[in-house]
């Protein structure tokens, strides 16, 4: 197995890798300069239309109720009060509010959305002493969650590999039959965790299926905008299963996610290794690393078991 | 045989894993809805005290003109838009804190304040994503790898960390919590009025990659921020994550030593990789005789 950074190499292949780290950082700011960029253009618009728009609506409220005195401008203080309302999850329509949100189902979520980084933000703690204790909570619950994923994440793996072995016994052509158990498991993940629970979402919540989409994967890369949550519609009837459903498939869909983006992360290293890898190592070690053996290339990228917090995953025992 | 393998491996490690998982959740969601269920009631009935004695104040509104104000509100909320004053805030999308967001996107922070709203939006940041968190997780991998290889020769310092290893060490991480975690929230508590606790909350749920979207610097539109105010706060973020990454991998490696040398002292064989997982590097096990 190769040290990658092992000082002891030689001079020049110690450079060869800086050249690589820099070239590394520079892409990365390449890649957020262009999805700045993009989204600039998108969005840009989009956001001077909505102000247009609410501005009309307002200047038109007052417009339509003609007595109402000028002191209706000086309303400074219910927007304040709505927009702090809307921070603290209290829902706002109508006397009715939606079920109390810290209720346990709904603290629960929270807890699920805390460790696993995801982090709606539709529900947070306003009380320091949570806040507190959601500090303590996610500095241990974060590892634990990742040593979990890491877990499922090995397990899925190797039910891949016993696929393989068995058809390639079959088979008598074990790399054609890697190449198929690993799609296979690709697409059928694919399809279990990013393709039918959107139709699930869009059915329960009235989303569109593209935004369901949107929301299953924001969910499970843990990036969690929050600007779509399931359960929180206050005019809906949930069923009592709904929730908990979502809990596992968020779950499960986390380390088969992982899984994935472990694959894409080690055909993004293999070049890398191949150059510096033939300093220290014979053949065999960079042939074994492809994707679908994942659990050679487990070792030498100590790559993340998941992609919540990049830098956490990679360090899970 | 793979199968009963398998089965322990289940049996044995994953089901108390789970167990402890889903236990701890519980325990958690418990503890929250004990801190927190209280404060929620009083927020609620105060807001609906305010809301009465607005329509009290201006009669000529009626329940149904309000709620539908409430829903003008909150849709700008949604869409970014901040509600207050007359706004001549600098666009949520202008370059700065498009960066911003980007980079919220591909460290998998997501704060959310800020989302694309239109479905094309939606759809690139998908693809961005998928593409954009591997790459970020590479570049923070090979800084932490490189960083700690630098720090400690791995194979000499399990046998006997030298003195000016061990200082070194401990120099890079008290001057890395100072820099990283005490300054950044000292300074943004400043600019933003917040107090220190609520920076260091803040500083928390961002670099733990949580993001909440709660506190999220630069987005208060009272306050006039310099121009490369966000930019700062995304290198801030950035540099964070890397020093977490050495950080959390050095930790990995006491542990990883620690728990070896547990194993060893109870005589169990490691040469077989009985943990798959384990580490590959070759293994300098002081035998202690």
């Amino acid at each position: 197995m190769c040290e990658l950074l092992s000082p002891e190499g030689p001079c020049w292949a110690r450079g060869f890798l800086f050249l690589a780290t820099g070239l590394l950082l520079l892409s990365y700011l390449a890649y957020l300069v262009l999805g700045t960029g993009v989204f600039w253009a998108l969005e840009g618009s989009v956001g001077v239309g909505v102000a247009r728009d609410m501005g009309v609506r307002m200047s038109w409220g007052a417009g339509a109720q003609s007595p109402l005195p000028r002191s209706f401008w000086s309303l400074h203080h219910l927007p304040q009060d709505i927009i702090q309302a809307y921070k603290d999850g209290t829902y706002l329509l109508d006397n009715t509010t939606s079920m109390g949100r810290w209720e346990f189902v709904g603290s629960f979520f929270f807890s699920v959305s805390t460790i696993t980084t995801i982090g709606y933000g539709n529900l947070s703690p306003e009380t320091m002493a949570a806040r507190l204790f959601c500090i303590l909570f996610a500095l241990i619950g974060i590892p634990l969650n990742l040593v979990v994923l890491n877990r499922l994440g090995h397990l899925m793996q190797r039910g891949v590999h016993r696929c393989v072995q068995q058809l390639g016994g079959s088979w008598q052509d074990p790399a054609r039959a890697r190449w198929l158990a690993g799609s296979a498991a690709l697409l059928s993940g694919l399809l279990l965790f990013l393709l039918l629970p959107p139709l699930l979402f869009s059915h329960m919540e009235g989303w569109s299926y593209v935004e369901s989409f949107y929301f299953a994967f924001i969910t499970l890369s843990t990036v969690g905008f929050g600007d779509y949550v399931i359960g929180m519609d206050p005019s809906r009837k949930y069923p009592l299963w709904y929730k908990n459903i979502v809990s596992l498939w968020i779950l499960f869909g986390m380390a088969w996610l992982a899984l994935i983006i472990k694959m894409i992360l080690s055909l993004l290293e293999m070049p890398g290794d191949m150059c510096t890898c033939s300093l220290h190592c014979s053949k065999g070690d960079i042939q074994g690393r492809s994707w679908s053996q994942g659990q050679e290339g487990e070792h030498r990228v100590q790559s993340p078991g998941v992609t919540s917090g990049t830098f956490h995953s990679g360090y899970a025992i | 045989m793979p199968r009963a393998g398998l089965c322990s491996c289940w049996g044995g490690q994953v089901l108390p894993l789970l167990l402890a998982y889903i236990c701890y959740l519980l325990l958690g969601a418990t503890i929250f809805q004990l801190l927190e269920k209280q404060a929620e009631a009083q927020s609620r009935d105060q807001f609906q005290l305010e809301k009465l004695r607005f329509l009290e104040n201006y009669t000529c509104l009626d329940q149904q003109a309000l709620e539908q104000f409430v829903q003008v509100i909150l849709e700008a909320r949604v869409k970014g838009v901040n509600p207050k004053g007359n706004s001549t805030n600098p666009s949520n999308w202008d370059f700065g804190s498009s960066f911003f967001f980007a980079g919220t996107v591909v460290t998998t922070i997501g704060y959310g304040n800020l989302a694309p709203s239109t479905e094309a939006g939606q759809v690139f940041c998908v693809f961005y994503a998928l593409m954009g968190i591997p790459l970020n997780v590479v570049f923070l991998n090979h800084l932490g790898t490189g960083l700690r290889a630098h720090l400690t020769t791995l194979d000499r310092w399990e046998d006997h960390p030298r003195h000016s290893q061990v200082l070194g060490l401990a120099l890079f991480l008290t001057l890395g919590t100072l820099v990283i975690l005490i300054f950044p929230p000292m300074f943004f508590s400043h600019v933003e009025g917040w107090s220190f606790r609520e920076g260091f909350y803040f500083a928390f749920i961002t670099l733990s990659t949580i993001g909440f979207g709660d506190y999220v610097v630069g987005t208060d539109p009272s306050k006039h921020y310099i121009a490369v105010y966000r930019s700062l706060a995304a290198i801030w973020i950035l540099l964070g994550l890397a020093w977490l990454a050495v950080v959390l991998s050095l930790g990995s490696l006491l542990l990883h030593r620690c728990s070896r040398l547990w194993l060893l002292i109870r005589g169990l064989d490691l040469k077989d990789g009985a943990d798959p997982d384990s580490d590959p590097r070759p293994q300098k096990i002081p035998i202690s005789a």
